[in-house]
């Protein structure tokens, strides 16, 4: 007898092993299969060019949401110091209101390109 | 101009259930076979079910045969991996014997019956039942890449570059640890008085 008849002759008795498994075991293989099916998902396609499997893009999905959450905080951070830039410029027009009525802040005087623009003559 | 190769359709979540539920006992007892505890089995199957599903929706119906046995593989040596990390792997070793006791060919000489039916009388049940637990004992007893190969081979019916894809070697490689694992089975079942 050869190998592959050995083998055959064998087999049968292999599959009668499987098939007599234990009724404990073969529920809980049930219960695996059904999580693995749960666990399936629709494969998707990208802009009609490649076929990538659900749980794939779903993966990239949360890494890409992590990520950003991850941003978060320095996002918020950049955006209020950006408005905080904004609100601190001066008021031209307050300024002007207060050189009109002399009440120049110290600060206005110690500038030296506003002590040449008094000095200058007027016209 | 040659047309463009036509992918074949994708597997169904109704295919893949039909697969699973197809393999699912065979795969047990592979696991049982090369770890020797039905929880840690158990655990593998679930694991390489789990992960069939998750990372391979995206491949055809007919491809999912030899993905699972990869995983199924790898998962099995992952449990090995994670056991000799943790110091508790205990080598069993072969009581085959590989040396020639110059018996010839255990093959030529091993009787074999008609199997797979069962019997009616509770004596020849008690029979096959003691000679199926001895052929269970002989496939566990034999070294893990020699097992591997002949059950993909001859039990999962994967060509020999399948397996050979599977295992990680060459397909010369498979070859002999089929011859191998076939010599040793039949040199114990002899031994142990058993005829298929």
């Amino acid at each position: 007898m050869n190998e592959k008849d050995f083998a055959a002759k064998l087999k049968p008795w292999l599959d009668r092993s499987a098939s007599q498994v234990g009724e404990l075991q073969a529920t809980r293989l049930k219960a695996a299969r059904l999580r693995a099916l749960d666990a399936y998902r629709q494969p998707v396609s990208v802009l009609g060019l490649v076929t990538v499997n659900g749980g794939t893009l779903e993966n990239l999905r949360q890494a890409f949401l992590q990520r950003a959450l991850l941003f978060l905080p320095l996002v918020a951070l950049v955006a209020a110091l950006t408005v905080q830039s904004l609100t601190d410029e001066p008021d031209l027009g307050e300024i002007d209101a207060q050189l009109l009525t002399q009440e120049l802040p110290p600060d206005a005087y110690i500038d030296q390109e506003f002590r040449s623009w008094l000095g200058k003559p007027p016209g | 101009m040659r047309a463009p190769e036509r992918r074949p359709p994708l597997a169904t979540q109704k295919e893949l259930s039909d697969f699973l539920a197809q393999v699912e006992r065979r795969a047990f007892k592979q696991a049982v076979f090369a770890v020797h505890d039905d929880a840690s089995a158990l655990d593998i199957v679930q694991d390489a079910m789990l992960r069939l599903a998750e990372k391979y929706s995206d491949r055809p119906a007919a491809e999912l045969p030899l993905l699972f046995q990869r995983i199924l593989q790898n998962a099995i040596r992952d449990h090995f991996r994670r056991q000799k990390v943790r110091g508790t792997w205990t080598t069993q070793l072969s009581n085959l014997g590989t040396g020639d006791d110059g018996e010839g060919d255990p093959l030529d000489t091993l009787e074999v019956e008609e199997a797979g039916t069962i019997p009616e009388s509770p004596a020849l049940r008690l029979e096959q039942a003691e000679t199926m637990a001895l052929i269970e004992e002989a496939v566990k007893s034999l070294p893990e890449r020699q097992r591997e190969a002949f059950l993909l081979r001859y039990w999962e019916e994967l060509d020999v570059s399948e397996t050979a894809q599977v295992m990680g070697c060459s397909e010369g490689s498979v070859k002999t640890h089929c011859s191998r694992a076939t010599h040793a089975l039949a040199k114990l079942l002899r031994a142990k008085g058993v005829t298929l």
